[in-house]
């Protein structure tokens, strides 16, 4: 009814090998493509620049991720570490008089260098283990910004971005910045569903489900593993650096934390393992639901319906958020990409009951 | 999804309207306090908000101020610069025209944002200390005495109490920029007053400090100085006093109140110095008519018996300093405030005490900072007893790191 998949033909290879067969997907595409290239019309520069923008950076951070971890299976507790070298690669070259352009490509090679470096424990450990191994990536780079002044910028530990643009465009102004994440996020997930497509991503996800099983199918664990952590290092460094220069415009220390880590990790999970809609759902609602909930409650409370004291208050929106996340879990385990999947398959044969898959 | 995200927000918005109109007839000034309520400051923002709010309360139940009444935006960051990021345009949209974070991650990303908008940002007793100086940071207010302020006026207690030449000093500091911050001004100090200085980081959030203090103890220091804040105060102090330090000898950053004590024991603590930028205890007029206008009426914005400990008097100091600010602005520039007039209003602060509650202060447009004094007081087992008077102390050394980290600023570093 809806998406009319009956009478949809594939006579052609490249037709079959799309990346959305079907026509009505198709036209959800365009239509949120159209929406995300005519926000900054729609959209006031308060929640274009505190909400739009942040979520299309998220998403690109999550993404990234979750090649890693989705795709080859290999956890990472410490990848608001690699964002982290990322940052503050881009700004110091940035400063020392780098075209922008340029800047980005060496963060993401900086970051791609020293997270593929921290992902050859991977070859010996796995699992928790390996969690253990990120995590302590996680400390040493935040340690490292921390004690070294010419990293972190000396006293205040705080490093402005210079004036830069991006092809010859100035990152001055909100819209253009927004454009860049936009562009970057966009380019990512289209990378992203087309590595799913390669030898390389078959052979990570091989590794994934049972490395020697791989190993024996003549898949050499060590080189994909060390790739999949310097590809996703490398787009992560790319994001931290576009993290400084379109969102924050300064970076300190506490925005690579380890709760920043963990809340990336939320986000893949959130979002489910491995999936590019899960992706943006996953950032979007570890990022955007405490701030709505946040104001919410307040507005309850300002216009009298919620009368409680004011440290409940500012706890309320904690208590409901995690409340919001078991919920989701319980509900489906797989992550909201999996509940967008089941509302798909549902309109895909309706009127009638059950898909096939 | 989306459409769950507009409808939510569109909720929000009906609550904000239906908010601003219900208090568009009286033209309130509105103050944004986007702080962190439930993340790493909740050992200082609880008392610290509600003593601000009760103090506008107190301020608008007297009538406000030329006949304006002030409104506080009260929204939870979590910490999170990219929460206090949305948080201040919402409140800017709303009409705020002062902002205080009580978050160093928060204040710092939001810096340029507020120079840039022409809002004023009050960084009280935190926040950073190049700041003070007001030709280059036009709308960022420190307003009482920053760190490197606190560390002199501790210096020269110990000076004045037995002399600083030859002796052996520790900073023993949570492992952060901001446990750092007062090591440039006491590395100066000690090579012009030729005394012994080491510092000590421990990791943060400083749950556990005991190897860091054995070393303290092996350095064999005549006083030391501890620079940290919340969780791992009690820790610094139960660790110094474990490793044979004399409580008397242990000088503390303006963190450690009455929560601590009572945490580490109020006997065991007993003797303990801090620094202190506002007065404890109810005893000054303010607080007084708080006591009678808010608290007896039931207008309080939380549990009583918070009120007239430390953090509660340091929040109400802030705003009696931006009330009086917004008083100057409304006599000299006039209604409505924007966000210019209000600076230009702190600029003309001048001898403010407000009324004993702390040291007077005087802010310029070269001194955001407002002169940095503070006192020392000393903790008798139920209460903080001052034992020092009002004052500043080696201003010049201040000066020379603020107009370090001012040029550097200026510079865009």
């Amino acid at each position: 009814m809806f998406y009319r998949i009956a009478g949809v033909y594939h006579t052609r290879y490249d037709k079959a090998r799309a990346l959305w067969p079907v026509p009505a997907d198709r036209w959800q595409i365009t239509v949120v493509v159209i929406f995300a290239l005519a926000a900054p019309f729609l959209l006031s520069d308060l929640y274009l620049g505190s909400y739009a923008l942040p979520w299309l950076i998220w998403s690109a951070a999550t993404l990234s991720l979750t090649l890693l971890m989705g795709l080859a299976g290999q956890l990472h507790f410490g990848f608001a570490a690699v964002m982290a070298i990322g940052a503050y690669t881009s700004i110091h070259l940035a400063r020392f008089g780098v075209p922008f352009e340029f800047a980005l490509l060496g963060a993401g090679i900086a970051s791609a260098a020293i997270g593929a470096l921290f992902g050859a424990a991977a070859l010996r450990v796995k699992g928790l283990y390996l969690v253990m191994a990120t995590l302590a990536m996680q400390y040493l780079v935040d340690w490292v910004i921390n004690n070294v002044p010419a990293i972190s910028g000396g006293a205040q530990a705080t490093l402005r971005t210079p004036p830069s643009s991006f092809l010859l465009i100035s990152l001055e102004s909100l819209e253009v910045r927004y454009y860049l994440a936009l562009a970057w996020a966009v380019l990512l997930a289209i990378f992203f569903m087309n590595v799913k497509r390669t030898s390389f991503g078959r052979a990570l996800v091989a590794i994934r489900d049972k490395d020697f099983a791989a190993a024996v199918i003549g898949i050499d664990p060590f080189r994909y593993k060390l790739l999949a952590f310097f590809t996703s290092s490398f787009v992560g460094g790319v994001t931290g650096a576009l993290l400084a220069f379109c969102y924050y415009r300064a970076v300190t220390p506490e925005q690579f934390g380890f709760n920043v880590s963990i809340q990336l990790v939320a986000m893949v999970l959130v979002g489910g393992l491995g999936s590019i809609i899960g992706g943006f759902l996953g950032a979007g609602f570890v990022l955007l639901i405490p701030i709505i909930l946040t104001n919410l409650v307040s507005g309850l409370a300002a216009s009298g319906f919620l009368t409680v004291s004011s440290n409940l208050l500012a706890h309320l929106p904690l208590m409901i958020y995690g409340a919001l996340i078991i919920g989701f879990l319980v509900f489906e385990p797989l992550g909201l990409a999996k509940i967008y999947d089941n509302i798909r398959k549902y309109f895909l044969v309706w009127p009638f009951r059950h898909s096939r898959s | 999804m989306k459409w769950i995200i507009q409808h939510l927000f569109a909720v929000t918005l009906v609550g904000a309207a239906s908010f601003g109109v219900a208090s568009a007839q009286e033209q309130p000034i509105k103050f944004g306090l986007l702080q962190d309520f439930t993340a790493v400051y909740t050992f200082v923002s609880g008392e610290y908000n509600q003593g601000q709010r009760d103090y506008l309360t107190l301020i608008n139940q007297e009538g406000g101020v030329e006949g304006h009444k002030f409104e506080a935006i009260v929204r939870d960051t979590g910490n999170q610069p990219q929460r206090g990021i949305e948080a201040y345009n919402r409140a800017k949209e709303e009409g705020a025209i002062l902002f205080d974070f009580l978050s160093t991650p928060v204040s710092r990303a939001l810096v340029d944002s507020v120079l840039k908008d022409k809002v004023v940002m009050i960084t009280p007793v935190h926040g950073r200390g190049d700041a003070s100086d007001g030709e280059v940071f036009h709308y960022v207010f420190p307003t009482m005495a920053t760190y490197w302020s606190q560390a002199t006026v501790l210096a020269k207690y110990i000076e004045d109490h037995g002399g600083l030449e030859g002796k052996r000093i520790a900073l023993v500091h949570i492992d952060s920029p901001f446990g750092r911050e007062p090591l440039p001004v006491l590395q100066d100090l000690a090579a012009e007053k030729k005394f012994e200085l080491k510092a000590f980081g421990y990791p943060s959030p400083g749950n556990e400090q005991s190897a860091v203090w054995s070393e303290v103890r092996r350095f064999r220091p005549d006083s030391v100085l501890i620079w940290g804040a919340g969780g791992g105060q009690p820790v610094s102090v139960r660790e110094a006093i474990r490793n044979g330090i004399p409580a008397e000898n242990i000088f503390s950053v303006v963190w450690l109140a009455e929560t601590d004590a009572k945490n580490v024991g109020a006997d065991i603590m007993k003797g303990v110095k801090r620094f202190e930028a506002v007065s404890t205890g109810t005893d000054t007029p303010i607080l007084q008519r708080i006591k009678a206008k808010v608290i007896e009426p039931g207008l309080g914005a939380g549990d009583a018996t918070h009120v007239g400990t430390s953090y509660y008097n340091i929040g109400v100091a802030t705003m009696a300093v931006a009330v009086e600010a917004a008083r100057n602005a409304l006599k000299s520039e006039g209604a409505p405030l924007t966000g210019e007039k209000l600076k230009a209003g702190f600029e003309q602060i001048k001898d403010f005490s407000a009324e004993g509650l702390m040291p007077a202060i005087t802010i310029t447009a070269k001194d955001h900072q407002g002169g940095g004094a503070g006192r020392v007081s000393q903790w008798n087992g139920q209460a903080w007893e001052p034992v020092s008077d009002w004052g500043s102390a080696y201003q010049e050394l201040v000066q020379k790191e603020i107009t370090k980290g001012s040029q550097a600023f200026k510079e865009g570093k």
